[in-house]
């Protein structure tokens, strides 16, 4: 479980976000929606504790991100902004270099990389260079080393920014696997379609502060409209997204 | 942290092995720099003594002097007749040194008067020098020679004109004449550290942030101290690894060349290589942090790649200075980076025997430096400027 209270950042002279508060529970999908410059990418690397809050807080499963960092990280897996692999290794040795970095052992690793592979159709690829992989390839693995250790909690921040039809179909049916699984997902995109079909809450973000969060249906119903990008636009437009 | 320290070392040392530029990078180390220095300068000092070991001189003009024709004769050296075009070859360096003989001088010298020779020479070019000194040296003789008669016809003693008689006794073992010759090893000691770990160095920091794998890798619950343990590790052991290969080269080279032509340069054998190994390990250490810690800066590779070049040309000035500036040895030097290594170095060199305290103390201070420098970047890496800072 994933827990925001009233998280804020300042850049500078610059508000990226302000009073960011959400729950997100375990066994659901929850979707960071909001326009590009909203603060979604700065509030998911406060949770992931690579950045720290100039207000609020915000823990994993109860472990605060500020003061124990490596304890929040440790029950998280995150597919960051950047996703850059080491072009020089494998497939498989970059998700290994990660799964390694947090003491799996040899035999449970080799395990997971397998388990990983047949989920996200790895197969050919896991022993080939990354330096020739097409954009979806390079997400795959990116995915496959951010879970390689089975994390209670998922942060993906875009997971599907420039990915071909039948991969982001393929990386839904992963997300959906995960909750199946009982663990707790935040996914941020801009994309409201993606959040519609995938999440079971909804936070919409603009100029860096949450404007109206729930379900599907509970965002319609504030809204006054009848379908969801409309309710989209009500809710952040009004605000000049 | 220690464990995941290891994690980073391995995965940045197999990462670095696998980049055609270090791989070359430790093919020119170690097979091309020292063996063909070595080889050129072999061909260099023995082309030297060569010139120096043959008594040969050239004659512009002997038929005007038979009597020292004779005395160079007895003296089994070779005399060649100078070309017509002599003057012209010595300006353009084809030729060393040529003794030229006027036409009056048989005449003079048999009036007991004085005469003259030239010896004529260019001496821009050191490599003129041995052959001057020789000719030089054989007038002398001949001066000598041509004056004892003449006070001995006379009936006056020869030593009356010698009240001083010179010895000359060279205190120079063939080593010290090689430390000369081949202050060019400790400089290549110094050099190759900052060029083996320069690959990981650069690739580790700047690289992780210019394709963007940097941030997910500080997603991973492992302390900052141990990423940046990890991929010094890594960069300390490449810098030795270079410089262990650089001089092995010196080291076979010197065997292989040295019995024959060149004493000199068998001063360096497996023991000095052990003695400089000593110095060198923990050089590389703070070499190796530092180019960490500069190159976590650089947004790029090629951005970190010439901040890696500055730390290059300010390390390589320091033997530059020792050469030209005639410094002396002295304890203090020992404190001073890059100074107290390239003195003891040339100790080494010369032979002479190092105590505990010149090893100790440059270490010591290599030690503190690297620590400084490693803290430094761990709490970089903490910075959001430098996690996130790209373009």
């Amino acid at each position: 479980m994933i827990e925001a209270r009233l998280l804020a950042k300042r850049f500078g002279d610059v508000q990226a976000v302000r009073g960011v508060s959400f729950t997100a529970p375990d066994g659901a999908i929850t979707g960071l929606l909001g326009p590009n410059g909203a603060g979604k990418t700065t509030t998911l690397r406060m949770i992931a504790a690579v950045v720290e809050p100039t207000g609020g807080s915000a823990a994993v499963d109860g472990h605060d991100c500020a003061r124990d960092p490596l304890a929040a990280r440790a029950r998280l897996g995150v597919l960051s902004d950047a996703r850059g692999l080491y072009a020089r290794l494998t497939a498989r040795e970059n998700i290994a270099y990660y799964g390694e970095l947090r003491g799996l052992a040899r035999a449970p690793l080799e395990a997971a990389i397998a388990r990983l592979a047949e989920l996200l159709e790895l197969g050919a690829l896991l022993d080939r260079r990354t330096d020739g992989f097409s954009q979806g390839e390079r997400m795959k693995v990116a995915i496959a080393r951010a879970i390689v250790h089975d994390p209670p909690n998922v942060l993906l921040d875009e997971p599907t920014n420039g990915l071909d039809v039948m991969t982001t179909r393929n990386l839904r049916e992963v997300i959906r696997r995960l909750r199946e699984s009982g663990k707790c997902v935040v996914f941020s995109s801009h994309v409201m379609q993606e959040v519609s079909a995938l999440c079971d809450s909804i936070v919409i973000m603009a100029h860096g502060a949450v404007v109206a969060q729930g379900s599907a249906a509970e965002l319609l119903e504030a809204s006054g409209r009848t379908n969801l990008e409309d309710a989209f636009v009500a809710l952040a437009g009004e605000e000049g997204a | 942290m220690r464990r995941a320290a290891l994690v980073v070392f391995a995965k940045e040392l197999r990462d670095a092995l696998r980049d055609r530029r270090t791989a070359l990078m430790i093919l020119v180390a170690s097979i091309i720099t020292g063996p063909l220095t070595l080889v050129l300068m072999a061909q260099f000092v023995s082309s030297l003594e060569e010139k120096a070991a043959v008594l040969k001189v050239r004659i512009a003009g002997e038929e005007h002097a038979p009597q020292l024709v004779n005395f160079l004769r007895r003296n089994d050296v070779e005399i060649e007749p100078a070309p017509a075009d002599y003057a012209t070859r010595v300006r353009e360096g084809r030729m060393d040194a040529v003794i030229v003989v006027p036409g009056d001088f048989d005449e003079l010298l048999l009036a007991g008067d004085t005469a003259t020779v030239e010896i004529l020479f260019d001496d821009s070019r050191t490599e003129s020098a041995p052959a001057i000194r020789q000719a030089e040296r054989l007038l002398r003789a001949f001066n000598r020679e041509t004056g004892t008669l003449r006070l001995v016809s006379r009936g006056v003693s020869p030593d009356l004109v010698e009240p001083v008689k010179v010895e000359r006794v060279n205190t120079a073992t063939p080593r010290q004449k090689g430390a000369l010759v081949l202050f060019l090893i400790p400089m290549f000691a110094i050099l190759s550290p900052l060029l083996g770990g320069m690959s990981v160095a650069i690739d580790s920091t700047a690289g992780e942030r210019e394709r963007g794998s940097l941030e997910p890798l500080l997603a991973n619950p492992v302390p900052a101290r141990a990423f940046v343990a990890g991929k010094w590790l890594a960069a300390w052991t490449l810098a030795s690894l270079v410089a262990a290969l650089t001089l092995s080269g010196f080291v076979a080279a010197a065997l292989l060349y040295a019995q024959k032509k060149l004493e000199a340069l068998a001063a360096f054998g497996a023991f000095e290589l052990v003695q400089f190994m000593a110095l060198m390990i923990p050089f590389a250490a703070m070499t190796s942090a530092l180019q960490v810690l500069i190159c976590t800066y650089g947004r790029s590779y090629r951005e970190a790649q010439t901040y890696v070049s500055y730390l290059f040309s300010v390390v390589s000035f320091v033997p530059l200075i020792v050469v030209f500036s005639g410094l002396k040895d002295a304890a203090w030097q020992r404190a001073v980076p890059v100074l107290g290594q390239q003195m003891a170095l040339s100790r080494v060199m010369r032979g002479d025997v190092l105590v505990l305290a010149d090893y100790v103390v440059p270490a010591m201070v290599a030690a503190l430096i690297a620590a400084v420098a490693l803290s430094v970047v761990a709490r970089l890496l903490r910075q959001e400027r430098i996690v996130f800072g790209r373009s």
